[in-house]
């Protein structure tokens, strides 16, 4: 399996910034596959193949979760302590991404098993840096897990 | 116990005087003894020798024992009996005396008249001498009355001294009692109910209490313990008021740092869309739109982060330790160094410089101070910033100078307000809440912080950390 076929799934209730992000990402030449999902539910409904997303069952994981935290229905925070229980999603890598600087989303984003915080920007330039610094270490530095283990 | 000690004092003072009556009167009665065995003596001197001298001595005894009858103030029936009878047998000893002293002078030489003159004489010296002894037996019976009557009152007066100490350890028990249930009981009660509310048991009841001073005492420590009370309520009122404040800002806060940036993403991130896939179709009029719009879109990202600094300063809590503020300017002054390596700059930083602070927050104070003056040397040539400490009015104010653009004084007391900028934003960029923060700061230290400059000659800004050790006299006051 192609490192490039392995997607990213990207959780953000808002149009503006879903559309921003998928530019910031296509400027850094991530080409990987992106979904695209707007609330908390909707993204463990993809991650677990259930309700809307029930044809996914037996397709490949994402092999990173960019996550934001204020969410409609369910918020990253449960998002990431849901995925963090169940064993085939417990060591996807999850990068929350987020407005917030604040001491307590950071602290909680970690303690609830974030492999890292970026915020987001309002300078769109630092946001592409952003997420081309993400792309490169996330996708292409790190080294994924054996193919048995991710399932 | 006044009164009772009155009446105690009275009673033993009217029984002791019956003691020295009695007394006086048995001195007398003694003293007639002596006298009328005196009398008796005399009478059978002038019997034997018949002297004028003996007769005159009688008459002079005689005399003085009337005086003393006159005198005497016996009591009592059987005294006063006694008395009567020695009157009246003194009455006729006298006549008996005085008729054998006729006879004895009547007595003539003449021998055949001599034997039954002899004869008178014999009986009425007989008679005489009886009715004397009589007197005499009456006498000592007087004497003994009086004696009798003496140790009487002596006995009277222990039984009025010891009834009159009992009666006094009676009083003493019960004023003790009346004391110990009117005064002790109620001042422990009192003391009990005080202790309670000194241990911050504020629902502590004092009780009605009684109607004197204890009492009054006892309502007016109830009346005060629920004024502080109602005062604590208040005060609790207005501290769950604050912390629904405080929570309330710290929820808009969060709502800020969330929602308000989001928009702004969205203004610079498609302006910057619009300028790099539509750009050939813009002219250079249109591009400098979207620049601006970029540029407000960031300045006020900016503005909110400051803010939101500003009120996480004044939230978050406070952890002082030892703080080396020389150490900190060095971290900062190298960081300045690297970020804009074209810049050159002077820096003079004093060693010894700890103070007690929160680490975390006094970094924050620092790094404004040092940017400021970073950002106002540079456009001055030979830019020179100092970090160090001076003795101010018995204080330590620590200080932060440099000798670039400096300001107006007249301004001065706009500094430290929030949004407030005395530079324009063309000459010296920032938000105008970097010396906002550092106030902030330095107040959560109960600390102050002033600046001195002049314009275009730099500024220096002094701070202190921590209470003075103790209050300073001010100079000029009235009273000092």
């Amino acid at each position: 399996m192609n490192i490039a076929d392995q997607g990213i799934l990207l959780v953000e209730d808002s149009p503006d910034d879903a559309k921003l992000t998928l530019r910031a990402f296509k400027q850094s030449n991530i080409a990987n596959p992106i979904a695209l999902v707007n609330d908390g539910v909707e993204a463990l409904d993809f991650l677990f193949a259930r309700g809307a997303y029930a044809d996914r069952s037996g397709k490949p994981l994402p092999m990173l979760v960019v996550l934001d935290l204020k969410l409609p229905r369910l918020d990253g925070l449960g998002v990431l302590k849901a995925m963090r229980a169940d064993d085939r999603t417990r060591l996807i890598p999850v990068v929350v991404m987020t407005s917030s600087k604040e001491d307590r989303d950071v602290v909680a984003s970690y303690a609830s098993g974030a492999n890292s915080y970026v915020r987001k920007p309002v300078d769109f330039a630092e946001f592409v840096e952003a997420a081309k610094l993400l792309g490169i270490y996330w996708l292409m530095l790190n080294q994924p897990l054996p193919a048995h283990f991710a399932k | 116990m006044l009164a009772a000690v009155g009446v105690i004092a009275s009673a033993v003072w009217s029984t002791y005087a019956e003691v020295e009556d009695a007394r006086r009167q048995r001195r007398d009665a003694s003293d007639l003894a002596r006298r009328l065995t005196s009398l008796k003596l005399v009478t059978f001197e002038y019997a034997l020798i018949r002297q004028e001298r003996a007769l005159a001595q009688y008459r002079e005894i005689s005399n003085r024992i009337d005086g003393m009858f006159a005198a005497s103030r016996f009591q009592g029936p059987a005294q006063q009996e006694i008395v009567a009878r020695l009157r009246s047998g003194r009455t006729l000893a006298n006549q008996i005396f005085d008729e054998l002293a006729a006879a004895f002078q009547g007595e003539t030489p003449n021998r055949a008249d001599l034997e039954p003159s002899r004869n008178f004489e014999a009986q009425l010296l007989s008679r005489l001498s009886i009715l004397q002894q009589d007197n005499l037996s009456d006498v000592f019976r007087l004497t003994d009355l009086t004696t009798e009557q003496s140790n009487a009152a002596q006995q009277r007066l222990l039984v009025v001294i010891l009834s009159g100490l009992a009666l006094i350890a009676l009083i003493t028990l019960g004023v003790s009692w009346l004391i110990h249930r009117d005064v002790l009981v109620p001042v422990a009660r009192l003391q009990q109910a005080a202790q309670q509310v000194a241990a911050g048991n504020w629902t502590t009841e004092f009780g009605a209490g009684g109607s004197d001073e204890i009492g009054q005492l006892t309502r007016d420590l109830g009346r005060m313990t629920q004024a502080l009370r109602d005062a604590l309520a208040r005060v609790e009122r207005s501290n769950q008021e604050l912390a629904a404040l405080n929570r309330e800002l710290e929820a808009f806060s969060y709502s800020v740092s969330h929602d308000l940036r989001a928009p702004l993403r969205s203004m610079d991130g498609f302006s910057l869309a619009l300028l790099e896939d539509y750009g050939v179709r813009l002219d250079d009029e249109g591009k400098d739109f979207l620049r601006r719009i970029r540029a407000a879109s960031q300045r006020m990202g900016h503005l909110i982060d400051d803010m939101l600094s500003l009120s996480q300063v004044t939230r978050s809590e406070l952890r002082p330790e030892p703080v080396d503020l020389g150490e900190m300017a060095r971290g900062i002054a190298e960081a300045l160094g690297q970020r804009n390596e074209g810049r050159k700059v002077h820096w003079q930083i004093d060693d010894r410089l700890t103070v007690r602070a929160d680490q975390a927050l006094i970094h924050i104070a620092m790094q404004n101070l040092l940017d400021n003056a970073w950002k106002f040397t540079s456009r001055t040539p030979e830019a020179t910033i100092r970090v160090g400490m001076r003795e101010q009015d018995g204080r330590q104010a620590y200080f932060v100078a440099d000798n670039g653009a400096g300001f107006d004084m007249a301004y001065a007391d706009k500094l430290f307000d929030a949004f407030q900028r005395l530079h324009h934003a063309g000459d010296f960029p920032g938000t105008g809440i970097g010396l906002a923060i550092v106030q902030r700061v330095l107040q959560r230290h109960d600390g102050a912080v002033w600046a001195e400059a002049a314009q275009g000659k730099g500024a220096t800004f002094f701070f202190t950390i921590g209470q003075p050790e103790h209050e300073h006299r001010r100079p000029g006051h009235p009273a000092g």
